[in-house]
Parts: C-alpha cells; structure tokens; sequence
C-alpha cells in the first residue's frame, strides 16, 4: 500500500461516533429543544401562567404517558420499514379484556385481581400483535391494510365484549396505587414506568442483535434476508412489542379513569406515528430514534394539552397535531434529499472522506 | 491454442462437464465448487438446461454469456437461493442437494449479488456482521448483546486482509463510494465463504478506476486458496483477471477457454453460438 504511511486511518477502538447521529437523524436535543419552547409558549399564553405549574407538569406526563409508549412501539415497527394504526384500537381491547378480568376476579382481593388484569392487558395487546405479524408474515398483507382492518376488528371486538357500555367496578386500588399516585410525589407512577420502558427501548436499539436486525429489516428487507436474518420471527417480535405497547397503555387507562374508553383513542395512532416522525424516526425504515420519538410524542401531547389551557376548543388540537406532522416529514424529506445530511458534522465527516479518498487515490489499492 | 500453454500455475481444474463428486479421484480433491447437469425452470421457460462446471481452489473463473443465457441463475443455484429441478451442486468433498442460502454459508460459499444487498443505512461493521453477529458472552448472551468490540476489531481485520482501508467501520455504508461498497460485499462475502467467492457483475456499476479496485481485491482473494466464479459482461476486463472463460448459451456451458492467448472474437462467437456447439471434450485443455 503505498500511500497508507501518509494517511493514518483513526483507530477502531476509538472510531468517529457516527452511529448516533445517523440514527436519528434530527439530534434529540432539538426535539427536545422544540418540546421546551411549546411549553414556555403555552405557559406564557395561558390564563395565569398555569401551564407552567408543578400540577401542569404532572398532568402533562400523565397524559403523555400513553401517547409516549405509542411513540416508542411504533418507532420500532416504521424502523423496521413496517406500521400499525390500530395501536388505539389496541388499547380499548387490552383494557376491555384487562378490565373485564379485574372484575370478575374482585371478589377474590383487589390485589390478585390487578395483577391478573394487569398481566391479561398487556397479553391482549401482544396477542393482537401476534395476529397482525401473521397477517403480514404469513398472509403477505401489507401492514398498513392488515392494521386498518385490525383496526376494525378490534375497535368492534370491545364493543362486542362489552355491548357498547364502558366497564365500571374496576377496584379502586389500582386507581390510588398507580393510576393517581406518584414517585417520590413528582413523577406520575404510570410516567416512571414508562420512562422505564424508553430506556430500556433505547438499549435495546442500540445494544442488542435484535435493535441491529430490526434496523436492518427497514434498511434492505432483500439484504436482511440474504444475510440470513429470521424476517418472520423478527417481524413478529416487533408487531408483538408494539401491541404490548398498546395493551400496557390500556392498563393505564383503567388505573387513571377505573373505567374503559371506549370511544377514546381514536387519534393515539397518530400522534404516535407524529411522534416518531417528528423525533427522527425515518417513514421508510433503516433509521429509529426512541428517546426522539418520545420527546416526539410529548409534542404532539403539549400542543394537545396546551391549546385546551389557551381556550381553543378541543377541534383544533387534532388539526395541530397532523399540520405538525406534515411539517416534520417535509423539513425531513427536503433534508433527505440533500443528501439525508443537513447536520454539518455530517456533511463534514463526508468532506473528510473525499479529501481522503483523493489523498489515497484508491482504497484497497495494492501496492 | 495449445492446452495448458496459457494456463496460470493453479491447481489443475476439474474437466467441465465431467460429472464431479465425492471421491472420483485426485481430479474432484482440486475441486473447491461443482455443480453437474442443473436443469432450472420457471415456468415455461427453461432457464437451465443441465449446465455444469468446476472452479478449483484459488483459480478465477469467468462466467459469460449474452442475456438469459443462465448465468445468474446459475449462480443463484451455487447460493442456495435458488433450487434447481434436477442436478447437483457439490463442495469440495459435500454434495448439497438442495441449499439453502443459510447452507451454502455454512459450505463456506461467500456470494455478491449484483445490487449487493447491503443495508444502506447500516455501517460497515453492521453490514458485515448482520446474520452473525458476535454476542457479549455470561448473561448479556441471553440479552442478545452485541460485542460490538470484538466485531470491530474482526471487521477491521478482515478489510485489512483483503487491503481495503476505510477511515471507520463505523460509516454507514450510504456515504461510500460504489468501489468501497464493492469492496464491503466482498469482504462480507470472504469472511463467511471460506472455500468459493460468487460475483455477480462485480464491476456493472463502476468507474475504471474502481474497476480496477475489484479486479485487484478478487485476484487477493484468489491468492488466498478461494476459488472464485465471476459473472461479467465486460469481457476485455475478464480475460485480464480470470484464468479461466466459461461461456453459457441457453442453459448449458458450450464452451470454455484458458484466458491467456484467447481473443475476444472467439468468446464473443461461442456466447453467440457461431462456432459448432459440441457440449464436452471442447475445452482446449490437457
């Protein structure tokens, strides 16, 4: 190699941090940033300066609770190069069959009762992701069909369990022990664990096989295969992870409201998806943020949450969020298609490899 | 041309059209890949029609012929990625009757498909290690957490072998260049293919000078013992690299050729079927 001695390449142990910026492809900071600035300007514009209260902070994480596990689930599957709009109708069932279990099993102790219930909630929504990961794996429907039309399913499924009627009598425990309570007297229970569940998210990205083949299935479907990865049984992990998403999200709308909701959720799937977008999540797989499709969900929540304070009527808070999202995906795909790096440590660390590039002549070259 | 006069040194290859299988003498020991009377269809179309040919360990062989002649379906059967009606495909001393592309990995076929397949949002290391990712060992095995340490300083390794330099095997591999992106595939494909190295135009989509880094890298190959099978349309390139030319027409090998002393003529009028088409015993070889 004849020009190797002139240009020492950086040693592997302590390789340019690269990885994280092209993963999401908007830094987390500015997301962040973003959440920050809707909050003061909510804050500033409410009655009061009430959106900037400690109890408005609470109700903010609480609320975005849901919205935020959406967020992550479906940042996994859109990673993937996959989708689920029915997470909402997800939820309704979770909570349904959860909620129908914690009541038939109240005569036996509240605590046995939530338990079970709260197990059976989480278990419905992966099982209803089971279902869409057959459709898709097995049946080849596209996701997006097979969850407009589980979507259906399960949206009629609970008002068949429940003949229409929102299930009452769900122990009050759940309510006062989770639902409503907080750690530490800060953070909502429900909050806590689901910002648990991000970091836990963001490893499993990052750290795992798993996160690497999941990335890979949205990057080339074609390459995952030829290098052999268990499409169906990735596939069907995701859809799986994202619906327990769902049924966890439904086992906190009993522990908030000790009822179902059935007539809810209909916009979750949106913002969740909103979310993921906007926090740098990429539409057609190959690049995931969790921790911006979090921050990215708490957007969509804050303007939610934040134009009902200012006194707009809650109309408006659906147009909000699908004007914010449009907006996102456009600034997304003017930046893709300069060369998906409007970064300058990206388009840097591209001006460095050229430079190297013409310094070395050709890589690989045999001396 | 005088058999053997333009032949490299290498290990004398396995007579073309010859059946080659387990123990049929000191001929089928230098055979690192053959595949013997595959016939593939699909549908009406008879896109083989019993092709057969051997490359032995360390030699360059040249696989060309005008469109749908079944080159690179051919090539697919040697993979594993597609499995032929009739016929067999054998390595070294293992027949695998009908591969998978998971089988043929562990034959120690490496293959590069003409488009590649790399994940183009995956880096280098990524791109490389995806299907046989190295896992933390204890616990984090059950987590299924990557050592990306040790996958690092084996990738970097196994670029070096072949002397690819890259500045990191971080870079995702959409901000290569088409040459170093061939480059990554072949590497990929050496680390898991062990014994035979596939190509699929390795050289459709690039430049002279990136041209040049994939003759150089599949001649470094080669000299490492792997045999190497080549599918090209650039057939001046060919001669240059292969030490051997195999032409297909219509499903079938009908004629091969050393490389050194052949004239472009003669390979273009075999792929086009002007000289007498005789199946075996054509080769001009000893």
């Amino acid at each position: 190699m004849a020009s190797s001695s002139t240009v020492t390449p950086p040693q592997s142990d302590k390789p340019l941090h690269y990885s994280r910026w092209r993963r999401g492809a908007t830094p987390v900071f500015v997301i962040l940033g973003v959440d920050v600035f809707a909050v003061l300007l909510f804050g500033v514009l409410s009655p009061a300066h009430v959106f900037l209260s400690v109890q408005s902070f609470k109700d903010l994480a609480l609320d975005g609770s849901q919205t935020v596990l959406l967020g992550v689930g479906v940042a996994f599957l859109l990673g993937a190069g996959e989708l689920d709009i029915s997470l909402g109708a997800n939820i309704i069932l979770s909570s349904v069959v959860g909620g129908k279990v914690m009541v038939a099993m109240a005569g036996s102790g509240s605590g046995a009762a939530i338990a079970l219930g709260g197990i059976v909630c989480v278990a419905t929504g992966a099982t209803a992701g089971l279902f869409i990961s057959i459709v898709v794996t097995r049946l080849r429907v596209n996701s997006f069909i097979a969850t407009l039309a589980t979507l259906g399913i399960m949206t009629g499924l609970a008002d068949v369990l429940t003949g229409g009627y929102d299930i009452s009598g769900i122990p009050l425990a759940l309510q006062r022990n989770f639902g409503i309570a907080s750690l530490f007297g800060v953070i909502p229970d429900p909050f806590a664990v689901v910002l648990a569940v991000v970091i836990i998210a963001g490893a499993l990205l990052r750290r795992t096989r798993f996160g690497l083949r999941t990335l890979a299935l949205g990057s080339s479907r074609e390459a995952a295969v030829r290098a052999g990865v268990p499409v169906r049984k990735n596939l069907t992990l995701l859809f799986m992870l994202a619906g327990s998403c769902a049924g966890f999200a439904g086992l906190i709308d009993l522990s908030r409201y000790t009822t179902t909701n059935l007539s809810g959720h209909t916009t979750d799937a949106l913002a969740a998806i909103a979310g993921a977008v906007i926090g740098g999540t990429s539409l057609f797989g190959g690049r995931i943020s969790v921790w911006g499709a979090a921050l990215g969900a708490m957007l969509a929540v804050i303007l939610q949450d934040g134009l009902v304070v200012v006194g707009l009527p809650s109309f408006y808070q659906l147009i909000a969020v699908g004007v914010v999202l449009i907006a996102a995906v456009s600034v997304r795909g003017f930046t893709d298609a300069e060369g998906r790096s409007t970064l300058r440590v990206v388009s840097r660390l591209q001006e460095g490899l050229k430079a190297r590039k013409d310094s070395k002549e050709v890589v690989g070259a045999r001396g | 041309m005088t058999p053997a006069e333009g032949m490299e040194p290498v290990p004398a290859p396995t007579p073309f059209g010859s059946p080659v299988g387990p123990g049929q003498g000191p001929a089928s020991l230098a055979t690192a890949i053959a595949v013997d009377g595959i016939w593939k269809s699909y549908g009406h179309v008879q896109a083989l029609r019993g092709a057969s040919l051997a490359v032995a360990p360390g030699e360059i062989v040249a696989l060309v012929g005008d469109n749908g002649a079944g080159k690179s379906t051919l090539l697919k059967v040697m993979c594993g990625a597609v499995t032929q009606d009739a016929g067999r495909v054998s390595v070294g001393a293992d027949v695998f009757p009908e591969g998978t592309v998971v089988d043929a990995q562990l034959h120690g076929i490496g293959v590069v498909y003409q488009d590649l397949a790399l994940a183009p949002d995956l880096s280098v290391l990524e791109n490389i290690y995806l299907g046989h990712e190295i896992l933390l060992s204890d616990w984090r095995r059950l987590l299924g957490i990557l050592n990306r340490k040790a996958m690092a300083g084996e990738a970097d390794e196994a670029l070096r072998d072949l002397g690819i330099e890259l500045p990191t095997v971080e870079l995702p591999v959409n901000l290569l260049s088409g040459g170093q992106r061939q480059a990554v595939a072949i590497a990929r494909a050496v680390k898991w293919g062990r014994q035979v190295l596939l190509l699929d135009e390795p050289t459709a989509a690039l430049g002279t000078r990136q041209t040049g880094i994939v003759r150089d890298l599949v001649k470094e190959v080669a000299n490492q013992g792997i045999a190497v099978l080549m599918i090209s349309h650039d057939i001046p390139a060919v001669v240059e690299v292969a030490h051997r030319v195999v032409v297909m027409r219509q499903g079938a090998v009908v004629k091969e050729f050393a490389a050194k002393g052949v004239t472009i003529a003669q390979i273009v009028g075999a792929m086009l079927g002007e000289t007498t088409v005789q199946g075996e015993g054509e080769a001009d070889r000893g």
